[in-house]
């Protein structure tokens, strides 16, 4: 059910009944296994939805595949690819480059516990 | 070989958009990776790495299938298959769900509109209950399980799991999901060509899926499908109408039905006798033993007994039992079925246990991508444990009814 759903109508159940074993022994890495496997499937998904969209073009007598392998990228293009690959690696590595930042600020739970503490006071 | 199977549409099957249909076959994808790629290194790793760590710990070598697993659930390669084979069931499901959700109430309405307009009967009696071994857990983690309903005449259920069975056994059971009904009808047409039943009774049918085969290669008969899920019989009645094939549906318990003795010439299961319990099966032999008329005969065509496996064969499939919410799957492989078919009545002459060849050849190159090449390599397939459908064909259990002459004799 979607969050925005309001409509007033019947929806299918979610979750089966029966208590899921874990298979890990690291907490936590259960779930993110299976979060990876779904961003696994929406890339596939992903990859499906762009082999029809060239296969509808080729039907309409556009060959989008062929063009795109012999697309010539002039150097805007080139830029503009390389800024969204560097963008893309900057999230996905979003909690190295806070762990790198903390080390250098030498932050730390004590002193973000401190911190707490502090502020507290009255 | 690579898996191209697609599923048949019918009017009640629930539709895909581009996007859903992509994450439903990559579940069906991931599920062919993990037989073909994942599952085969079990073999060195329990070998070259697990047994052997096992001995050292143990002083002994693992012995049985409970020794195979203590050492396999603490190495990592077994956590990842585990894992891998319980998300890419939870992800099948899930992408079904989403698309069945999607159009719930048109499809309700269409099941009942097919229902509506066909003569064969849909018996869903009042304040029916369903026996707590398919409430207790959502077997093989399909959300609602077969019984629940979300509103009045639901089929919610009935179009996720026929959907999602497709997905599951990966088209290896045919566009129409009938494989097991197919290759028993095949086995007698074959193997008893003068057997002409009159009546035939489909025990546990869920969607009817391994149901309509009976009726479209025995047209005369009267065939009826039973189970105890309200939706999915419901469901069944609306996907045989669409499919233009009049089969009688009810909800109905298999250890105690109301029709009447000696009522069928043949009572069928098909990958119902693990889904139910120790104390069931028994009674659901009896019943089929009421059932039939003198000479008719009792099919079951399920897993076979663990008996005939090696241990390492019985770790891998028993994984279902842990993992997959199947409570029953491992033990029902240690009952003696030949002995309760004689328990039930049956004379133990005529029980056996005996193989009906898949019938997924007949799909090859007929339909949607059954490739002959693909469809081949299913059929053709060495028995190995943990992929869906045994190489070869369905294990059948077989009891044939003392006829009336031999009786009174």
């Amino acid at each position: 059910m979607s969050m925005t759903d309001n409509t007033e109508r019947p929806h299918v159940i979610k979750d089966a009944k029966g208590k899921r074993p874990h298979f890990y022994e690291a907490p936590g890495l259960d779930q993110a296994m299976s979060m990876i496997m779904v961003l696994a499937s929406e890339m596939a998904t992903l990859r499906d939805r762009l082999d029809s969209a060239e296969r509808v073009a080729k039907a309409h007598g556009i060959d989008l595949a062929a063009g795109i392998e012999t697309l010539d990228l002039d150097q805007d293009a080139l830029e503009e690819r390389e800024a969204r690959r560097q963008g893309f690696l900057d999230r996905l590595f979003y909690l190295a480059r806070k762990d790198a930042s903390e080390a250098g600020k030498v932050e730390t739970t004590e002193g973000y516990n401190a911190t707490i503490h502090d502020i507290a006071q009255q | 070989m690579l898996n191209t199977f697609q599923q048949a549409s019918h009017p009640v099957l629930p539709t895909a958009t581009a996007d859903e249909h992509a994450r439903q076959e990559f579940a069906k994808s991931f599920k062919g990776f993990i037989q073909s790629s994942l599952l085969p290194g079990l073999f060195p790793v329990y070998g070259g790495r697990v047994s052997k760590a096992f001995e050292k710990a143990h002083g002994r070598a693992p012995q049985d299938r409970r020794d195979i697993r203590t050492g396999m659930v603490d190495d990592l390669y077994f956590q990842h298959y585990a894992a891998a084979n319980r998300i890419a069931q939870e992800l099948l499901w899930e992408s079904v769900n989403v698309s069945v959700d999607r159009q719930l109430p048109e499809l309700n309405a269409k099941a009942a509109e097919l229902s509506a307009a066909t003569k064969a009967q849909l018996v869903i009696p009042e304040g029916f209950e369903p026996p707590r071994y398919v409430t207790a857990l959502d077997i093989h983690c399909m959300p609602g399980g077969y019984c629940s309903e979300v509103c009045e005449n639901d089929i919610s259920v009935g179009a996720l799991y026929d959907r999602g069975v497709f997905l599951y056994a990966m088209g290896y059971t045919g566009p129409d999901n009938d494989d097991m009904g197919r290759s028993v009808v095949n086995y007698l047409k074959r193997r008893m060509p003068d057997f002409q039943p009159r009546r035939i009774l489909d025990m546990g049918c869920t969607v009817g899926h391994s149901t309509l085969p009976y009726k479209e290669l025995f047209p005369e008969a009267e065939v009826w499908g039973i189970d105890v899920g309200g939706p999915v019989v419901r469901y069944a009645h609306a996907r045989a109408a669409g499919m233009g094939l009049e089969v009688n549906f009810a909800q109905m318990n298999a250890e105690e039905t109301t029709f009447p003795n000696g009522h069928f010439d043949l009572v069928v299961s098909h990958i119902l006798l693990h889904e139910t319990s120790g104390k069931a099966m028994p009674k659901i032999f009896a019943e089929a033993h009421r059932l039939l008329a003198p000479g008719g005969l009792m099919i079951h065509a399920d897993l076979p007994p663990f008996d005939l496996m090696d241990p390492f064969t019985q770790f891998i499939l028993d994984n279902e039992t842990w993992y997959n919410n199947e409570p029953f799957w491992g033990a029902m492989r240690d009952m003696d079925q030949i002995d309760l078919a004689e328990r039930a009545g049956f004379d133990r002459a005529t029980v056996k246990f005996d193989t009906a060849p898949m019938a997924v050849m007949e799909f090859a190159a007929a339909a949607e991508g059954y490739s002959q090449e693909a469809s081949e390599a299913v059929a053709d397939r060495e028995f190995t444990a943990g992929e869906f459908a045994p190489g070869g064909g369905w294990e059948v259990l077989i009891a044939r009814k003392a006829d009336a002459q031999a009786k009174a004799a």
